[in-house]
């Protein structure tokens, strides 16, 4: 019992640990739920339910459902499974925190990001809005997030999970090259 | 109802193991791009292997029928990767 109870409280498990824990979750996703796991569609499912109710006629496209078109939206516009996911994906990161006992309201404190950027917050997150915005963006296109396509299409042998992770690690890797420079 | 508890408790499970994993954290997201820091591609690796072989095995015996897979179209996979790319290393998230 004191063996799991320190094992659980421990900050960082290992990697491959971890990445069981979430293969199982993934699992009991197409067991219980017939569905895959997935993060962005959610935002987007969000902005598109709100979107709808304030302005109706800027929100009828085709990836949002066209008002009174019959043809399936590529995202539906409604409190769908995976923002429920979403909503549990905080709490689970919450209670890890919590068990780890370093939840706390961070607003820059990444060692790293502030010898390469410098300490103001304002740039951290002015830097974390735009990259979420291209991440979301480039999501969108390719038709998931490192969760929703990478993870779970991998786990189906879907050759766009792995053309996607090709993508993201080629300019993932440049980007950093260009921002760090000679500290690469 | 019950999918809806289901998919909390599922979301749970996500999101303590990606913070135990420590992908909650900036340095692992831009050292992993550095290659200093192989957290991310040992993490989400395993977790494709364990689920890979777990849906398989359950498909073999007939617990379980595929969800519509991701679409793949060759162009766009790749664009929405480049993109996603750039997001992922200035974020850092």
């Amino acid at each position: 019992m004191k063996q799991i109870k320190a094992f659980i409280t421990q900050e960082m498990w290992s990697p491959y640990l971890a990445g069981i824990l979430l293969g199982i979750v993934g699992l009991l996703t197409v067991l219980l739920a017939n569905t895959l796991l997935g993060a962005s569609g959610a935002f987007e499912s969000i902005v598109g339910w709100i979107g709808k109710k304030i302005t109706p006629s800027v929100f009828s496209n085709v990836y949002w459902g066209l008002e009174g078109g019959r043809a399936m939206p590529v995202i539906r516009p409604e409190i769908t499974w995976s923002v429920i996911l979403l909503v549990g994906i905080v709490f689970g990161g919450t209670l890890a925190a919590l068990t780890s006992r370093t939840f706390k309201f961070r607003f820059n404190d990444d060692a790293q990001w502030k010898r390469i950027f410098g300490p103001q917050p304002w740039k951290r997150w002015v830097l974390g809005f735009i990259g979420a915005m291209i991440v979301e963006y480039g999501a969108g296109i390719a038709g998931g997030c490192t969760s929703g396509l990478a993870i779970s299409g991998g786990m189906l042998f879907v050759p766009a999970a792995f053309l996607f992770m090709a993508g993201f690690m080629v300019t993932g890797i440049i980007t950093i090259m260009i921002i760090y420079g000679r500290r690469y | 109802m019950t999918t809806y508890i289901i998919a909390i408790i599922l979301g749970i499970g996500f999101g303590f193991s990606l913070n135990k994993a420590g992908l909650t954290k900036y340095h692992k997201i831009a050292n992993q791009f550095r290659f200093t820091d192989m957290t991310i591609l040992k993490f989400m690796l395993t977790a494709i292997v364990v689920a890979m072989i777990g849906l398989y095995i359950f498909r073999g015996l007939g617990w379980v029928t595929f969800p519509t897979v991701p679409a793949t179209y060759i162009v766009g996979n790749l664009l929405g990767g480049l993109i996603f790319g750039v997001g992922m290393a200035l974020a850092g998230y």
